[in-house]
């Protein structure tokens, strides 16, 4: 079973992605804030990544780059309301940017994209 | 070349390396930082290219042993004005998201990739700030421009024996670069000249995006992170990758020099005293800048008329200001500021740092000595090899080398 960090600050939302992804049959894991993201991934390993960006305190970019720093293999998704941080190149670390939306189909099919990609050389 | 098109480049410098092959000069100091031509360090080159080509925004990624290359940036450098969009600015490894220093030149644009973001520039132009040569980038711009390339190499020609060191290429008739090895065995020649290979120069530009890509996509994988050995060659057959072969201006020859060993630094700086150097410093239209402190002119002194007597001269030599030559003879040599002959001393094709004294009736010859060495009086240095070596560096091709705050007043006199 796939291990998933879904790091979300709104904690309505936070539920509905978990449930919907635990039906998909993923483990689900969830951290509130980037700070929490980044101990968690250390603790849990995660195969990947399902990361908001604007989040009070750390944001969601900051967020993914220590964990990349930790382990630069973690496939990460970056799920936000905004499409205007997809410019920003610090953005482009991650596997794929999904917009927010209350479908969560294109989530669930990114998901299964990139956690059926090869991780870099190890793999 | 209209301006905001230069405007668009950000020169990113790379000064971060540790230059082991330069120890002892690297051993207190970045090898940018390492004195050259009398009184200049040798990041002056390439800086100077950026500001006479017109880029004038330009970051030095520094690292190992940088006070010095910071200080020198700093006190030579601040002539740009940030109001008007130019700067020269240095910047410390930040470690943002990792704990570790840079891995090789690709991870420490990825480890920048936040001064990326902020900058926005079109082209990233990647130089390296331990080269000695003296190039317009804004031809290679244009021509980057005008092929519509994702990557430009700046290259030239050299013997296949001198190619192994390198980043090697082959290009097709247009100049796209259709391979590229980093320092083959084997390298592949030119067509039609048998001996002859196109090496890269480590001058790089780059479309942003392409480069962001590119060095976000390395991070992930277990390479060399260097953009010589990985980025290069992946780029080849995927992205419009092309050469800009280096020339000189007219009437001049190609002068490009990585100072990779001690001796090739000694070399580099005895061309400079010939009557018509390979690198010409004298060109007002291609100034070589650099700190000046404001030293008094460099003075000689003694003309004795007698067999025995003090004659202070100076012949086929660079002399920097606030030296004085008191009574000793100088050829073929460079002397850094605030250096002192003293009387019947003789000094032969060395290289002389800031504050080196040379006490009387010393011998040097082929010797390189740094900054703020006494010289003992009656000290005989680079005549006998085997005597040297017991002491000091002494190189492949017979330099002599007298490292920073060694002191020599136990030297035996003569």
């Amino acid at each position: 079973m796939s291990k998933i960090l879904l790091v979300e600050d709104d904690s309505h939302q936070q539920l509905l992605y978990q449930e919907e992804l635990s039906a998909e049959g993923y483990e689900v894991f969830c951290a509130s804030t980037g700070k929490e993201a980044i101990e968690q991934a250390e603790k849990v390993q995660p195969d990947l990544v399902v990361m908001d960006i604007s989040m009070p305190g750390m944001d969601g970019i900051e967020a993914m780059g220590r964990i990349l720093g930790q382990d630069n293999k973690i496939p990460v998704i970056l799920n936000t309301a905004y499409a205007s941080y997809k410019d920003n190149f610090m953005s482009w670390s991650a596997d794929a940017y999904v917009i927010k939306s209350s479908d969560l189909t294109e989530l669930k099919t990114t998901i299964s994209k990139v956690l059926g990609q090869p991780k870099g050389d190890k793999e | 070349m209209d301006p905001s098109e230069l405007k668009s480049v950000l020169a990113i410098v790379m000064a971060g390396g540790q230059g082991e092959r330069l120890y002892p000069l690297s051993k207190e100091r970045a090898k940018p930082a390492v004195p050259f031509g009398g009184i200049y360090r040798i990041i002056d080159f390439t800086l100077s290219n950026c500001v006479n080509s017109g880029v004038r925004r330009v970051y030095v990624l520094t690292q190992y042993r940088s006070i010095s290359l910071q200080r020198h940036i700093n006190l030579a450098w601040n002539k740009l004005r940030y109001e008007f969009g130019e700067f020269i600015c240095t910047v410390p490894p930040q470690k943002r998201n990792v704990e570790h220093w840079y891995l090789g030149t690709a991870d420490a644009i990825f480890q920048n990739i936040y001064t990326l973001e902020v900058e926005r520039p079109e082209r990233v132009l990647i130089l390296s700030g331990d080269h000695v040569y003296r190039m317009d980038y804004s031809h290679m711009i244009r021509t980057h421009q005008d092929n519509k390339a994702e990557l430009t190499v700046a290259c030239m020609e050299v013997d296949r024996e001198s190619a192994r060191r390198f980043g090697v290429m082959q290009v097709d008739d247009n100049h796209r670069v259709i391979g590229f090895w980093e320092k083959p065995n084997d390298p592949p020649t030119l067509p039609g000249k048998p001996d002859r290979c196109l090496v890269s120069m480590g001058v790089y530009l780059f479309e942003t995006p392409v480069l962001v890509r590119r060095t976000i996509e390395d991070s992930k994988r277990d390479t060399a992170h260097d953009f010589g050995k990985n980025i290069i060659p992946e780029m080849v057959d995927a992205n419009r990758v092309f050469a800009f072969p280096f020339q000189a201006p007219e009437g001049e020859v190609a002068y490009w020099r990585d100072i990779g060993t001690l001796d090739a630094y000694w070399e580099a700086n005895m061309d400079l005293t010939h009557v018509t150097p390979s690198f010409n410093l004298y060109d007002r239209n291609w100034p070589v800048h650099t700190y000046h402190a404001g030293h008094p002119p460099a003075k000689t002194v003694f003309n004795e008329d007698d067999p025995d007597g003090r004659v202070g001269t100076a012949i086929d030599s660079l002399i920097s200001a606030g030296c004085i030559i008191s009574g000793g003879r100088v050829e073929n040599s460079i002397l850094s500021p605030r250096v002192r002959i003293e009387s019947h001393a003789h000094v032969t094709e060395s290289v002389l740092f800031d504050g080196v004294v040379i006490g009387k009736g010393c011998r040097v010859h082929r010797t390189i000595i740094d900054k703020n060495i006494i010289v003992p009086d009656g000290a005989i240095i680079g005549m006998d090899r085997e005597q040297d070596s017991s002491k000091f560096t002494v190189t492949p091709g017979g330099i002599t080398i007298i490292p920073k705050s060694m002191p020599l007043t136990e030297m035996a006199a003569v």
